[in-house]
């Protein structure tokens, strides 16, 4: 029992002094104010999958106004800037190479006749150096192009032919549901904390670490009557509270700004944000037990920090990656917060919903103190 | 300039590197990884996503739109036994896509020539906005085709672009030039020649020079009668040559491993990708130069590094950003870096129509040197 006491003792008088080091801080303080304002302006006003001001041309061989309303109608769509006009196969080759246009719609010869007999086809040709947008502009045109009506008016004749199709047609009555725009700004925000977490907590506890020892005093730490476990818990404490005002920060300037509040519970999304702070930390931890100064820490954060975001599907779907990048995108603990965050504040999860994301960060947590405990014993021989 | 003095501080600054195990490693894994990582990430075709069912009528014909949307390996289908356990699935996020046929879809099939045609509930889950956009895409391609499986051609779902059925409206038939396959791979690798150009360049610097004030060398180093001009190149030259050798290498791991060779001019490439390293080594100078303790140095960096990487274009297209702050990003060099290579390794662009990225990185570098040898001097 007194084991127990003097370990709790021992952590609150390191965290103690740890939390008079941060206070005292200023680049790190900074940090912590300026970052979570830099990241928000930037996925809320900023970045966006969403194709914009796309630069297309036309390449018109048809000269008929059913080609003048196909270009009107894609227009309309807001994605386009105004059409160049393309001349040939060749131009339009050219064009595309140097990367001036994106897409060049080729209207045919024959188009308004095809458009008569019904079953007219353009064709469009698209930059394909830049994949996501060159898929979202095709997908983008077929569906104008799909809705099209070819026919100006009908002009009362019965048309024997269109009604079988008709009757063929499968009617989608299709809705997105949690995000009816599909807005990108509220895939990336409701992670926003996520991100300011890890940069946070990565950066913070690798360079405390290191710079203890850099400075000597992790030396005094270890030669007082405190183990090397208790130093580490006590190092990681005060970052929680920081960690959690971070988060309460994240939640709240999307709902002011652009009305984006938690849809679900509130009390299991703060529950789930506990072991992926004590996960993030961890690796920080573990970051400053394979480096010597503060330099290298630095280095590693960075280097650990964007293609943690990437890979555990923060910027993009998960689903979209190939099997193997899948698993592991598992091992970095954001992956499994993104999938909690996303749950409860776009679709409304609860306790249940996050059960899995919360084990799983809890394994990687335990995983990394075991790693921790094993790359500090040799240093204290 | 004396080229024997520099020739000494080149010497001094490559035993240096060479002496510095973490350094070393850092220099060959991190851009070896980042090619991996960022290369397999993109990818615009959907497969195998969760795809949760509830058929009401149990026809025929509904069986037919089921097995059509398994079929493609675009969608793994999940059935449910009702409506709201398909919007269950969608919270629990066990399922990105839910198709509701309603129990009447049969006999309105049947009703040839009827005014309305069946109806099917798709709902997306929007919370993952990008992949609800493209597997809506695949939807309307693969149950728009559902109709002609009453006797039509069948269209090819795998395309990565799905075409509409021609028959309502216009059919659009697309051909993606320089990448036919709308593949990821290309697009990512080239954006990493960037990522990996800018922030191991100038991390490794503002590290290099905040190592030496902390041990007290660089101090040593301004009092030598060395001119601030050969302490920059001495620095600069050397982990120029190193960083050229890294091009070369991230190109050879591109093309063997990933399969992505340069379209383009290979000379031009690394000539250019030598030009931009040596502009982002003098920013790097610049960084550790200003700072007053190392400890700032390293702080800003990491502030930085990362809104600077979404704003040059790596992930993002620049193009999608509102009009200030594309002026912002075309402010940086990374941008136009990226831009280059991109032309370069894709599109095959010769360096005539890249001249302006060129004028835009020939100006940075002049004015960020000019800018490192001035923090250098104020400094002795």
């Amino acid at each position: 029992m007194s084991g127990w006491h003097s370990f709790c003792s021992n952590v609150g008088a390191v965290a103690y002094k740890e939390a008079a080091v941060i206070r005292h801080d200023k680049a790190f303080l900074s940090m912590v104010f300026i970052q979570p304002w830099i990241m928000f302006s930037l996925f809320g006003f900023v970045l966006s999958n969403r194709p914009a001001n796309v630069p297309w041309g036309v390449l018109e061989q048809s000269h008929s106004s059913l080609s003048r309303r196909i270009v009107q109608e894609l227009q309309a769509t807001g994605y386009f800037l105004p059409p160049e006009r393309v001349t040939s196969y060749e131009d339009a080759h050219e064009r595309l190479r140097t990367g001036e246009l994106l897409a060049v719609l080729v209207l045919p010869q024959s188009l308004a006749r095809d458009a008569e007999r019904g079953g007219a086809r353009l064709q469009l040709l698209l930059d394909g150096s830049d994949p996501l947008s060159a898929a979202r502009i095709g997908a983008y045109v077929s569906q104008v192009a799909a809705a099209f009506e070819p026919r100006i008016a009908p002009d009362g004749v019965k048309d024997p032919d269109r009604l079988i199709r008709t009757a063929g047609r499968i009617d989608l009555r299709q809705r997105f549901w949690f995000n009816p725009t599909l807005a990108d700004r509220n895939f990336f925000l409701a992670v926003l904390g996520g991100m300011l977490l890890t940069n946070l907590c990565l950066s913070g506890t690798s360079l405390g670490l290191v710079g203890e020892r850099e400075a000597g005093t992790y030396e005094q730490m270890l030669a007082s009557p405190t183990r090397p476990i208790e130093i580490v818990l006590g190092k990681l404490v005060p970052f929680v509270p920081i960690a959690y005002a971070v988060m309460l920060f994240s939640l709240v300037l999307p709902g002011v700004v652009f009305g984006l509040w938690p849809k679900g519970n509130v009390f299991a999304l703060l529950l789930t944000t506990l072991p992926f702070v004590l996960a993030s930390l961890a690796i920080g931890v573990f970051v400053s037990t394979v480096t010597s100064t503060s330099a290298q820490a630095v280095f590693i954060s960075v280097f650990f920090i964007l293609p943690s975001f990437v890979i555990s599907g923060v910027m993009m779907p998960y689903q979209f990656m190939p099997p193997g990048v899948q698993q592991v995108g598992g091992a970095f603990p954001l992956r499994w917060y993104q999938i909690a965050l996303r749950r409860i504040i776009l679709r409304g999860g609860g306790l249940a919903e996050t059960a899995i994301p919360t084990l799983a960060m809890l394994l990687i947590f335990a995983g990394l103190l075991a790693l921790i405990r094993w790359r500090m014993k040799p240093r204290l021989a | 300039m004396n080229l024997r003095r520099l020739r000494t501080l080149v010497r001094r600054e490559v035993q240096a590197t060479l002496r510095d195990p973490f350094t070393l490693t850092i220099l060959v894994t991190v851009p070896i990884v980042g090619l991996m990582l960022f290369g397999f990430v993109l990818a615009t075709d959907v497969n195998h996503l969760a795809l949760g069912l509830y058929d009401g009528a149990r026809s025929m014909a509904s069986r037919r739109l089921v097995a059509d949307l398994a079929a493609s390996g675009t969608f793994d289908v999940v059935p449910y036994d009702s409506s709201a356990a398909v919007g269950g699935g969608l919270v629990s996020g066990a399922i990105s896509v839910g198709v509701v046929i309603p129990a009447d879809f049969d006999d309105d099939v049947h009703r040839a020539g009827g005014a309305e045609p069946p109806t099917v509930q798709v709902l997306y889950d929007g919370g993952e906005a990008p992949l609800a956009g493209n597997a809506e895409a695949f939807v309307k391609a693969l149950v728009g085709a559902g109709a002609p499986a009453l006797g039509d051609e069948a269209p090819d779902p795998r395309g990565a672009v799905p075409r509409a059925a021609p028959e309502h409206g216009v059919g659009v038939v697309t051909r993606a030039v320089f990448n036919s396959r709308l593949e990821g791979k290309p697009f990512m690798v080239a954006g990493t020649f960037g990522f990996v150009l800018s922030f191991l360049t100038t991390l490794i610097t503002a590290v290099s020079i905040v190592n030496e004030k902390l041990t007290g060398t660089f101090e040593q180093l301004q009092v030598t009668p060395a001119t601030s001009l050969e302490i920059l190149l001495g620095k600069v030259l050397p982990l120029g040559a190193v960083f050229a050798f890294d091009v070369m290498l991230m190109m050879l791991v591109a093309g063997l491993v990933l399969g992505v060779w340069p379209q383009g001019s290979i000379p031009l490439f690394i000539v250019v990708s030598t030009f931009y390293v040596m502009i982002s080594l003098a920013l790097g100078l610049i960084f550790s130069a200003t700072s007053a303790s190392a400890a700032e140095a390293v702080q800003k960096t990491v502030v930085f590094s990362i809104p600077l990487v979404q704003l040059s274009g790596f992930i993002f297209p620049i193009r999608n950003m509102p009009q200030g702050v594309q002026w912002v990003a075309n402010l940086l060099p990374a941008t136009h870096y990226i831009e280059v290579s991109r032309a370069i390794y894709l599109r095959g662009e010769g360096p005539l129509s890249m001249l302006p990225n060129f004028v835009m990185l020939l100006l940075f570098g002049i004015g960020l040197v000019r800018f490192a040898l001035r923090a250098i001097e104020a400094r002795a």
